[in-house]
């Protein structure tokens, strides 16, 4: 088979051409049936396009204009396909150009993890200790509004913090006290701020820039004012640490990688939601072994006795109170009591508070 | 109209899509598990695939259309519209941490900045389909300002919004014919005569439907007396919720019934989008004109209400197989909690479960639309077309350039896209 029939546009008009295309050794010679020449297309210039499967439609390589022949009988397309380098019938060359593709995506996508699993948390690291105090007092202020609007159930009209009322004022100066002691012997290079808040959670948390909210839930379930002073210690260490700003860094950088670079695929927010939480929760592991170090070194250094934590520690590890996230942001707390235990080395401690100022600490939501 | 000859290709004035549904399927199906594999990588080469199967199958008047766009220009535009945005969103970012006036309003220019963006996105990205669309040796292309259609298109959902959806058949008339008369193929000219008021008159009766509901749950708060609950709120105290009943005898109900009527809403409006869907682009399609070529669409709402129907039959198999898995799964784990070593690495792993569970989920189901919905809408919508005046197909002049694929890429950065 030697020349068959085919449809010819020029590329220039969008006039239909019956041609007959001839296979010359050295390429194609489209030709009108009225013997007009439509052009010698070189067998090494011709490329095959998209078209229905029953019609063989070729381009040619470097063409300013899209002039196209299309052939519709199967026995001369393979003709042409036998003789033409860029023109592939099977697939074969497509098949491989796209196991490329997909070789690259998945080195991609693992390199991507590698940065979001090693890179990220390096990177926080590294940035955190350069970023002025001036800055992280303004991302704390962020971050509090957030972290209020979400905590700040108005129960019952109440105020979020508690030691407003005149029945509260006691129990605010006991905890101003046994603060004072901790950060007297802290000396953060920023200013603490501490509230008791109506939470019900034994919980407390540490936000960047020195706010540091103990839940009343706390309070309730200590026994002691040691246990309470060693909870703000440990929280202090996350501000000394500054593990806030560091883990606001690192959410960016990583909602950054998931979210933006790869794309909302099916509506990803979810997934990058569900991403950052496994990712950061290695991340707090080491973050809390070492407020656990700093806030027992910190009592220790303020005469106090340590092993409050631990004993705080303990009783709220197992703690199952809907919404409190102590197990997944704590795990392995037996192996931190026993840690904390280990390194309470004075002696003889001084009480943070006296038994007065304790009870007036215990009634510092009771307000309301 | 349509006339075929022996070797089965329209001459006459219709269009044909000859893809099959069997191929179209694995072409997705093997473009979900590679997205997932790939965190969402793989999406350039597969919406290219998709739309080379989508062009390359449908015929008009004999001649299959061809896509020539490539996965690569799809990547590269996303990357220079994600340095476009990187700034962008570090501005937004900063003035959010700023306590001022603009600080506290930058989340509303955010959305707007980011809504007009999107519509120029929307604008630029169709203007990269276009000019990689090939029929007959030519090139389709686009002309007109992005900027200008964005702020059009803005303008007009605010009014949109403001009439309760009433200027919507008006937006779709009025932003089509923008895009319709900068609408060139080679250099024939498109222009749009679908009429706003003459979709207003077919919808109308849907508007009233879906809109009655939400009227009469309104109507039912207005025997509330809404100082007293203003002040029971205001007061706060443990009781709030006696007080506010206290105070307004009818208020749980009026709540209740409002409840319902939204529901009922929504059920009808689950009900009624493909009929709406038939609507528009019946409406669309009949309104298109290029040159002396007119198009007329006959589509079936029946067709229509057929495609979804397939959809939510093939959605309940595989929601059933994806439940009978999730439960197995879940069974095993609970063995593991139950004999009680729960550590971290457990916890890591539970999450991961369901997080692969909810991208297998979301991926089968968008996968599952765009197999039968959004197929069975490009096919019927082509297959349902009548043209006339096809002789000016004849003599059409090339013209226009190829236009980069920024558009595209930040309306994916942006997630506006289309097909």
């Amino acid at each position: 088979m030697n020349s068959g029939a085919g449809i010819y546009f020029d590329g220039v008009t969008s006039t239909r051409r019956d041609v007959v295309v001839e296979l010359a050794p050295d390429g194609l010679q489209i030709s009108g049936h009225d013997g007009r020449s439509w052009g010698q297309w070189p067998y090494d210039e011709i490329e095959e396009l998209t078209a229905p499967d029953s019609i063989l439609r070729l381009g040619r390589r470097g063409s300013a204009t899209l002039e196209r022949l299309e052939i519709r009988d199967p026995a001369f397309a393979a003709a042409i396909d036998v003789r033409a380098a860029y023109v592939d019938r099977t697939g074969g060359t497509r098949r491989r150009e796209r196991m490329r593709v997909i070789a690259w995506s998945v080195g991609a996508t693992v390199s991507l993890l590698l940065v979001a699993w090693f890179g990220v948390p390096a990177i926080a690291a590294r940035v955190t200790p350069l970023l002025p105090v001036a800055l992280e007092l303004k991302l704390g202020d962020a971050v509090n509004m957030q972290v209020r609007g979400m905590l700040d159930t108005r129960n019952a009209g109440a105020a979020f913090e508690c030691g407003i009322a005149a029945v509260e004022i006691p129990g605010r100066a006991a905890l101003d006290k046994l603060v004072r002691r901790l950060e007297a012997a802290a000396a953060l290079s920023l200013p603490l701020r501490t509230n008791v808040v109506r939470r019900d959670e034994a919980n407390a948390l540490a936000l960047p820039g020195g706010q540091v909210y103990v839940f009343r839930g706390l309070i309730a379930r200590a026994d002691n004012a040691d246990e309470v002073a060693g909870v703000i210690a440990h929280e202090i260490g996350h501000v000394a640490h500054r593990d806030g700003t560091k883990a606001v860094l690192e959410g960016g950088g990583l909602s950054f990688l998931f979210g933006m670079l790869l794309g909302d695929f099916v509506g990803g927010g979810a997934v990058v939601f569900a991403a950052r939480s496994v990712l950061q929760s290695s991340y707090t592991r080491e973050a809390e072994t070492a407020a656990d170090a700093y806030g027992t070194d910190l009592i220790n250094k303020a005469g106090g006795d340590a092993r409050g934590l631990a004993s705080m520690l303990d009783k709220i590890g197992g703690a199952t109170e809907p919404g409190a996230k102590i197990l997944m942001d704590h795990p392995e707390t037996k192996a931190r009591v026993a840690a904390i235990s280990k390194a309470a080395t004075v002696v003889s401690p001084l009480p943070f508070l006296n038994a007065s100022e304790w009870a007036a600490l215990k009634n510092i939501c009771a307000g309301s | 109209m349509t006339s075929l000859d022996a070797g089965g290709i329209a001459t006459g004035g219709g269009a044909r899509f000859l893809g099959q549904r069997r191929f179209y399927w694995r072409l997705l199906i093997r473009g979900a598990a590679l997205l997932m594999f790939t965190l969402g990588i793989y999406r350039f080469w597969l919406v290219t695939d998709v739309r080379r199967f989508l062009w390359s199958n449908t015929e008009i008047a004999g001649e299959a259309l061809e896509y020539t766009g490539t996965a690569l220009e799809l990547l590269l535009g996303f990357l220079v519209a994600i340095a476009l945005l990187i700034p962008i969103y570090t501005g937004f970012f900063l003035a959010a941490l700023d306590m001022g006036l603009f600080g506290k309003l930058s989340g509303i220019i955010a959305f707007a900045a980011l809504g007009v963006l999107g519509q120029y996105a929307i604008y630029r990205a169709r203007r990269y389909r276009l000019t990689r669309t090939i029929y007959r040796g030519l090139r389709f292309h686009q002309e007109g300002s992005a900027w200008g259609f964005a702020f059009r298109a803005m303008l007009w959902w605010i009014i949109t919004v403001l009439s309760f959806g009433l200027a919507y058949p008006f937006q779709l008339a009025s932003l089509e014919r923008y895009k319709m008369r900068n609408t060139f193929y080679g250099d024939l000219g498109g222009r749009f005569e679908g009429s706003g008021i003459a979709l207003l008159l077919r919808g109308f009766p849907m508007w009233v439907l879906l809109l009655a509901p939400l009227v009469l749950a309104v109507r039912g708060f207005f025997g509330v007396d809404w100082t007293a609950l203003a002040d029971a709120v205001a007061q706060g105290g443990d009781d709030v919720m006696s007080k506010i009943e206290g105070g307004n005898p009818g208020l749980g109900a009026a709540i209740v019934f409002a409840m319902l009527m939204a529901g009922a809403t929504i059920a009808l409006a689950a009900l009624l989008y493909p009929a709406f869907q038939a609507m528009i682009l019946r409406w669309w399609a009949s309104g298109l004109r290029f040159g002396g070529i007119e198009v007329r669409s006959v589509l079936r709402t029946r067709q229509v209400y057929g495609a979804y129907a397939r959809f939510v039959g093939y959605a309940m198999v595989f929601s059933i197989a994806m439940g009978a898995i999730g439960a197995f799964v879940l069974g095993v784990m609970g063995t593991a909690v139950s004999i009680g070593r729960v550590d971290t690495a457990d916890q890591i792993a539970t999450i991961l479960a369901l997080l692969i569970g909810y991208v297998v989920t979301a991926l089968g189901f968008s996968t599952i639309y765009r197999a039968t919905v959004l197929l069975s809408l490009w096919q019927l919508g082509m297959e349902s077309l009548q043209l006339s005046g096809l002789s000016a197909l004849e003599t059409v002049k090339a013209r226009g350039r190829p236009s980069s694929a920024l558009g595209e890429g930040l309306a994916d950065a942006l997630n506006v896209g289309g097909y």
